[in-house]
């Protein structure tokens, strides 16, 4: 039975244990950090039911997003194995940059089948472990060094013109929110005529207009009825609500879901 | 005496340092146990064709910061999925707990939300692997036509309902960039790593001037 979990040296007992031990590390830090900021939630005066909603929400928001994330260690996975790049994406990586990082780590290599074919040599794929995690650590140098500068920057002028920080940080927010909108209503895919949704097209907007749709209604509810739980889901059930209707669309009406005006 | 943002900067460089180690001990490790010696020209090719990760790395630290808040950064940036995970996951407990980014009450309320979100997420991702290797035809239908174009869509999900509160809030700062976004898009797509600086510093340049307008 576990003999497809340990099928070849990418995936075997070693890596399993290195996984295991990034695993721990990561949740030791979350439920460190977890524990200090609730004391000192409590010190602040913030009640128990608002600690908890941050909590509940922020599970529940976290679920859809983390299986598109086990989706790519999958698509990563022909080529090198299960255990490296759930190690990558469940530490720096993200999935944009970790499967560019592996084409360029194998290309580099001399292996020209991208991510399809499977590396059969331990020391390419060391070198490919080399790759991937170096080209991701810069932020970890920088984050000690600049971040208390950066913080306190802001802090500064944060009490210096609270009203104009206020617009600012909504401001900073709205940008980021909005360079995600104008992808989805003009953004380009991968020019691959194989993958369907990677470009602004009927299902990009189909995405958008649902969860926007969705939480507007739930906003809507809640102003009836008042109810700490509708805001806690509102954001994880608008999104998980939206991907039913992608998935029913590219069901039912494929020729138009496959629709794209960017690609 | 410390306050306990001086004190949330000791445990972050404490933890992001041991961080740091430890995950450049992991392909030591395993050259190590498969007892192989890099190339230097192959692991030298592979970093200069994504050099750009670097620069974006820089950008990224500068622009996140502030609306993640010093422990969400320290966590953020070592456990990554920023924009798509916990980013959007800060900005939405921030908004329900009804608290300003920026603020001890904001630093608490993003630091839960992130903790939360990286725990069920490592713990989410292990289980599904595990799904999935133990059940190809699981992963299978994953990567189908039938569902694959609904995972390429999920951050339109995440952001299409962020923009239901944000931009319903704040309407007259959001016109501007999205359409200076829409606009650009029609000309070149640079990436959505560089989208992001580009749209949030032309969002906080259009509603600087709104607000010395007294429009805001």
């Amino acid at each position: 039975m576990f003999d497809k979990l340990f099928s070849d040296f990418k995936s075997d007992g070693f890596m399993y244990l290195i996984i295991l031990a990034v695993i721990i590390f990561v949740c030791a830090q979350a439920a460190f950090f977890l524990r200090k900021a609730w004391t000192r939630g409590k010190e602040l005066g913030i009640g128990t039911d608002k600690l908890k909603n941050a909590v509940t929400s922020s599970a529940m928001f976290s679920f859809a997003p983390a299986i598109g994330i086990a989706v790519t260690v999958i698509s990563l996975s022909v080529a090198l194995g299960y255990v490296l790049p759930w190690i990558r994406l469940t530490v720096i990586g993200a999935i944009q940059y970790e499967t560019t990082a592996a084409i360029a780590a194998l290309e580099a290599a001399g292996l020209t089948g991208g991510i399809s074919s499977p590396v059969t040599d331990p020391q390419i794929f060391a070198e490919i472990s080399i790759v991937m995690t170096i080209g991701s650590c810069l932020p970890l140098i920088l984050i000690p060094i600049v971040l208390k500068k950066i913080q306190k920057g802001v802090s500064d002028v944060a009490s210096k013109n609270s009203a104009w920080m206020d617009v600012m940080t909504a401001a900073a927010f709205i940008g980021l929110i909005a360079a995600f909108i104008g992808r989805g209503l003009a953004g380009t895919g991968s020019k691959d005529a194989g993958i369907i949704g990677d470009g602004a097209g009927v299902l990009s907007i189909t995405a958008l207009v649902a969860s926007i749709g969705f939480m507007m209604m739930f906003t809507l509810i809640n102003k009836k009825l008042k109810k700490n739980w509708i805001d806690a889901l509102a954001m994880p059930l608008s999104m998980v609500l939206a991907m039913v209707v992608v998935v029913l669309l590219n069901q039912f009406a494929p020729e138009l879901a496959a629709i794209e005006w960017r690609y | 005496m410390k306050t306990y943002m001086d004190k949330v900067h000791t445990w972050g460089r404490i933890w992001i340092i041991a961080a740091l180690i430890f995950f450049l001990c992991i392909p030591v490790a395993i050259c190590l146990h498969f007892n192989v010696t890099p190339r230097m020209d192959v692991v030298g090719k592979g970093l200069a064709s994504i050099a750009f990760f670097f620069a974006t790395g820089i950008i990224e630290v500068i622009a996140y910061s502030p609306m993640l808040g010093a422990a969400g950064t320290y966590l953020s940036f070592v456990t990554g999925n920023i924009m798509n995970l916990k980013m959007p996951c800060a900005l939405n407990a921030l908004e329900n707990a009804k608290v300003k980014a920026n603020t001890e009450e904001g630093e608490v309320i993003t630091t839960i939300a992130i903790c939360s979100s990286i725990i069920v997420t490592t713990i989410v991702i292990a289980i599904f692997v595990v799904i999935f290797a133990f059940n190809p035809k699981f992963s299978e239908t994953m990567a189908s036509p039938a569902f694959a174009p609904a995972f390429q869509q999920v951050t339109y999900t995440i952001f299409g309902s962020l923009a239901a509160t944000y931009f319903v809030k704040h309407w007259k700062i959001s016109i501007f960039p999205i359409a200076a976004i829409t606009l650009l898009l029609l000309f070149v797509d640079p990436g959505i790593g560089v989208l992001i600086p580009v749209g949030v510093v032309l969002s906080m340049l259009g509603a600087h001037i709104m607000f010395k307008m007294k429009k805001v």
